[in-house]
């Protein structure tokens, strides 16, 4: 195959619709036009099946089939010839053209008509392009393969992981001129994705939850798939999606709602890419713009690759974390402090912490803080370690995958978002102190 | 077979494309830069780029069946019609007009959608020596408009 089907994805993002044609057995010929082809590698695409037409019944009856696709930079035209192999109902490829459908449907006044029923796969035997008056591509906005090269330059230099998250959100903003932005980690325990940096954003969200399986974000993360919408729909916009996940949760386990999930109101393009490492999911790149197809291809391989070079970074600063390399600092007591005291409330039934009155954190990091600020209280200690507090009977980690370092973090942004005088510093590997600039009245409820 | 309706909408704004297939069945498509009606509708005139359909053409001359899709971007409205007796006739420079004003009215519905209009008149630019004309008597036709009457035959088949 001389021409690369890589080359030319542009065309199959259906800018330009692209044609179908068919043979039924009589041989009479069918065309019809194609919503979507979703790249899959270069001798694989994927189309969509939405109704049992008549392209469908030729396919079926061993139809050899035919696509003319164009691109809508150059109006450069390919005649593709395929072979139909089979077809998905479910799983990750089906998940991202569902999504990409949906987004095509409701730009194209089709909602509720296109509904995916089958991702067709097929082979592709070859390409060739059609003579034909062409023009030169614009220049792309970003140099995705630069961008990516100086992000994972940039990476390489943190040695934490608070360094490296904030790298990395700094990173997509500035490198890959990415506006509007969030990074989620994946509590695997309670199916949750909890935000841990944004940008773009009037409130940071830090804090904020999405369930596993709602919306872009929650899909990507249950497919381990990257998912990619270029226009807007109602259909994967997240916030409502997680609202309607509110009413399942149990009581005892309430997804996080008193911090809102940050995002654009009118977002059109949305991209959500899985953070895996060794078959774990770690979390979620999330991606988005006002405007319509602002993520192609090329967008979407290099935050892929980045959030794969992430990844690996991710698991090295927390195992490092796990193994404190330095001799313990002396157990310095706080010296007292004078003022007006700070009021801690701490709900053990959802380890919701309060300080006077407003809402800061639950779960995990709730439990956290609220047996840091009770040692604080007894002992006047300032000085903490991961490995005590994975052994600390009053925190339950929910196991070996607890992304303890993570939450650290999460717990360290939510007390600076707070300004409340109560601040975590990182002090060495796997090590954090502790300082108190209040007096405080510890409240268990 | 076509109404007037029909017959008006497939000589506006919309995007042309013929198919044809060969003997063991291999299809092959080019886009039509305009269409006429002959005869009341009796018979269809397509107008493609001879550079761009050999095998097309070479598929219509040995079967004579084929496969026209108009479709309007604007409202997705989308018929098919077909034919069993189509041949192959050299361009008739009288036809010149029809493929003139086709390409502003096409242009009115993709710039909307965002398309360049280089790129759109890339796309259908053509040398009046490289056209040549695809004349058929459409005997089936069929809604392709999306949704549940996709599909639907519109007259009687054959």
């Amino acid at each position: 195959m001389s021409l690369r089907l890589e080359t030319i994805r542009e065309c199959l993002e259906g800018i330009i619709p692209g044609h179908i044609a068919t043979c039924d057995r009589a041989g009479m010929p069918n065309l019809a036009y194609l919503s979507q082809v979703e790249f899959i590698d270069n001798e694989h695409v994927a189309l969509s099946y939405q109704f049992f037409n008549r392209t469908r019944q030729n396919v079926l009856a061993d139809s050899p089939v035919r696509l003319l696709l164009t691109s809508h930079l150059t109006a450069a035209q390919y005649r593709l010839t395929l072979h139909y192999l089979r077809t998905e109902a479910a799983g990750p490829l089906f998940e991202r053209m569902r999504a990409k459908l949906a987004g095509i449907a409701s730009h194209t006044g089709m909602s509720g008509i296109f509904q995916l029923l089958g991702a067709d796969i097929y082979r592709v035997l070859s390409i060739e392009q059609v003579p034909g008056e062409t023009v030169p591509p614009p220049p792309p906005p970003v140099n995705c393969l630069n961008a990516l090269r100086r992000t994972v330059d940039r990476l390489a230099t943190c040695s934490t992981l608070e360094c490296l998250l904030e790298k990395a959100v700094d990173c997509l903003e500035k490198e890959f001129g990415i506006a509007h932005l969030m990074l989620l980690m994946h509590d695997e325990a309670r199916g949750r994705l909890y935000t841990l940096a944004s940008r773009g954003y009037p409130e940071s969200g830090i804090g904020s939850e999405i369930p596993v399986g709602a919306g872009v974000i929650g899909i990507c993360a249950r497919e381990r798939t990257p998912i990619r919408i270029g226009f807007a729909n109602s259909e994967y916009a997240y916030g409502r999606t997680v609202r309607d996940g509110i009413a399942a949760d149990g009581q005892g386990d309430a997804l996080e709602t008193a911090i809102p999930l940050p995002g654009l109101p009118d977002a059109a393009s949305q991209m959500a890419v899985p953070i895996s490492v060794a078959g774990r999911l770690l979390g979620v790149l999330y991606v988005e713009s006002a405007t319509d197809l602002h993520f192609g291809y090329d967008e979407e391989d290099a935050l892929v690759t980045f959030a794969a070079q992430l990844g690996l970074a991710i698991v090295h600063h927390q195992q490092a974390d796990d193994l404190p390399d330095e001799p313990a600092a002396s157990e310095e007591a706080a010296p007292a402090v004078a003022g007006r005291p700070l009021t801690i409330r701490h709900f053990a039934a959802t380890e919701s912490v309060f300080i006077d009155d407003d809402y800061l954190i639950k779960g995990v990091a709730g439990a956290i803080l609220w047996v840091l600020l009770s040692d604080f209280a007894e002992r006047r200690r300032t000085s903490f370690t991961n490995k005590g507090l994975r052994v600390d009977p009053r925190i339950r980690l929910p196991g070996v995958s607890d992304n303890l370092e993570a939450r650290l973090v999460l717990l360290q942004r939510r007390l600076d978002e707070r300004d409340a005088g109560i601040r975590l510093t990182k002090t060495g590997r796997g090590r954090f102190s502790l300082a108190v600039d209040h007096p405080l009245q510890l409240l268990e409820s | 077979m076509l109404d007037s309706d029909n017959a008006a909408f497939i000589q506006t704004g919309v995007s042309i494309s013929l198919a044809a297939c060969s003997g063991d069945r291999m299809p092959s498509m080019s886009r039509g830069l305009g269409c006429k009606l002959i005869d009341g509708g009796r018979q269809i005139a397509i107008f493609v780029k001879r550079s761009q359909s050999a095998e097309l053409l070479e598929n219509i001359r040995n079967s004579g069946r084929v496969a026209n899709v108009f479709n309007l971007p604007s409202s997705n409205r989308t018929l098919q019609l077909k034919g069993d007796d189509a041949q192959i006739r050299p361009f008739d420079p009288a036809d010149l007009p029809v493929i003139e004003s086709h390409l502003p009215q096409f242009l009115e519905e993709v710039i909307p959608f965002g398309m360049p209009e280089n790129m759109v008149r890339a796309l259908l630019a053509y040398t009046v020596d490289d056209l040549v004309t695809v004349v058929y008597s459409p005997n089936a036709a069929f809604t392709q408009t999306p949704g549940p009457k996709a599909g639907d035959p519109l007259g009687t088949a054959a």
